[in-house]
């Protein structure tokens, strides 16, 4: 029976078969040329997350509205257990405030007194996020600002707390956000008080573990952890969380952010650290055109210093 | 005239149209950003299940151009390596394509074991060339549990098309408009 068919549409099937290789090599083309010159590809990647996911806006919201009062609705159930565990952490909060209110007037009068300036240059954009990556292999969040905000590649990006991540990506009305917990995040931090470096290395996991720790036994579960701006792609200082330590003995990282819910997230602009090049020149009083000679010789003297 | 209405251009064209906007519809609902922490499994790749369905029941219905650009779409979306998935796909699914005609007077467990082969080729072909390619891969345990979450959501999304658009597998000596064994 497949054989009278066979010879029926013999003129179709040959046909086929060509659209089909063809089809088959773009594709694998496509691959190969993403392998070779990832960054044109993944320009082009930009562009159509760009075209695609803004357009849909209209849809995702409503879904993503309905998704969330839902869930919210089943909060509901265990509604009197969380009114005590609020109470109980309202008691916390209203010593803590009492402390913070003092410590921000200290803080204040110290700041007069030293004539301290912090940085002004460490100014954020906030952007909504409107979609996450999709598949459970990647971790990162499309944000809704992008080239014609000024977000730049490589900007960090924080939620209320802690650091969440990093700018991957710049399309002109979105920006993609890869989040620490993806296998390919690599964060230079300074683990406090102990002051040791390390890198935070992505895993998948919701704590993501510290790597290339120099002495293990001086860094304790509770330490504070804050990037320390290595490499000038973060600015230092910036909260990430605190240290854990998982059954198996590693050190991982409770992320301060609340990756549960990330919905607002500000991206810091970040001009580039600047850097001391030379070494300083001797200094000397301003001399007349007519000893020219004079100041050659002490700038040579300098360069050998 | 009934089993001609399965075949007629306009219904091929409309199930291609459906097939399509299924396809962004899954991609959407995947993007929606409710879950924004690292899950420990993965659930089914719907489009992947959702092609190879069409690929089995009504090849006619996912010819291999639109299941391209089904996937090449959520290649791009979803922070694949763009084309890797989509041309395994299609290779698959074209060699499901020709196996669907002996499949249709067979039980429906061979057509899933078909399936779930076809599933297991196009993962086990991924990782492969990603590792060739050096490019870093997801978690292995991770890749498993969507391998076996995908072969055994077949059944699911096979009685969805049915219920949803009467996708029948196609009778022995059933003919299309010309009157064509098909």
């Amino acid at each position: 029976m497949a054989k009278d068919r066979r010879q029926e549409e013999d003129y179709l099937t040959p046909l086929r078969r060509l659209l089909a290789s063809v089809v088959i090599l773009a594709l694998f083309g496509l691959f190969l040329v993403w392998r070779i010159d990832s960054p044109r590809v993944e320009r082009f990647r930009a562009q159509v997350v760009d075209q695609v996911v803004p357009s849909f806006d209209w849809a995702m919201a409503p879904v993503n509205g309905m998704l969330n009062i839902l869930r919210d609705f089943q909060s509901y159930t265990r509604i009197h257990q969380q009114n005590q565990e609020l109470r109980r952490e309202l008691q916390q909060m209203k010593a803590w405030k009492e402390a913070a209110l003092q410590l921000e007037q200290e803080n204040a009068r110290l700041l007069d007194l030293n004539k301290v300036r912090l940085d002004p240059r460490l100014t954020h954009v906030t952007g909504v996020v409107m979609a996450d990556s999709g598949s459970p292999f990647r971790q990162s969040v499309l944000l809704n600002v992008g080239a014609r905000d000024g977000i730049v590649d490589g900007w960090a990006t924080m939620d209320g707390i802690g650091l969440v991540g990093r700018i991957s990506g710049v399309g002109d009305k979105t920006a993609r956000v890869l989040l620490l917990t993806d296998t390919s995040s690599r964060l230079p931090v300074i683990i406090q008080p102990s002051g040791q470096q390390a890198l935070i290395e992505g895993d998948n996991s919701a704590a993501p573990p510290v790597d290339f720790l120099e002495a293990p036994e001086l860094v304790r579960p509770g330490d504070r952890v804050v990037s320390s701006g290595d490499g000038g792609v973060f600015p230092a200082g910036l909260l990430v969380g605190r240290i854990a330590q998982d059954p198996g003995g590693r050190l991982r990282v409770r992320l301060a952010a609340d990756f549960e819910r990330l919905e607002y997230l500000r991206v810091l602009r970040h001009l580039g650290t600047e850097e001391i090049q030379d070494p300083g020149s001797l200094i000397e009083p301003e001399l007349d055109p007519e000893a020219e000679t004079g100041v050659n010789l002490s700038n040579a003297g300098a360069g050998d210093g | 005239m009934a089993e001609h209405a399965a075949t007629s251009p306009a219904r091929i064209w409309s199930m291609r149209a459906v097939y399509l906007g299924i396809s962004v519809g899954i991609l959407l609902l995947e993007l929606l950003p409710l879950q924004t922490q690292p899950r420990s499994f993965a659930g089914p790749d719907m489009i992947l299940l959702l092609t190879f369905c069409f690929a089995l029941r009504r090849p006619e219905y996912a010819p291999p151009a639109v299941v391209a650009i089904a996937m090449v779409l959520a290649d791009l979306l979803l922070q694949r390596p763009p084309g890797l998935m989509a041309g395994l796909t299609v290779v698959v699914s074209e060699m499901l394509r020709g196996r669907s005609e002996g499949l249709r007077t067979l039980p429906f467990t061979v057509e899933w074991l078909t399936a779930a082969l076809g599933i297991f080729a196009v993962m086990i072909g991924y990782r492969f060339v990603l590792a060739l390619f050096v490019i870093p891969q997801a978690p292995m345990l991770l890749a498993l549990s969507q391998l076996v979450a995908t072969a055994l959501a077949y059944p699911l999304m096979v009685l969805g098309c049915v219920a949803l658009f009467a996708m029948r597998r196609v009778a022995p000596g059933e003919v299309d408009t010309l009157g064509h064994r098909i």
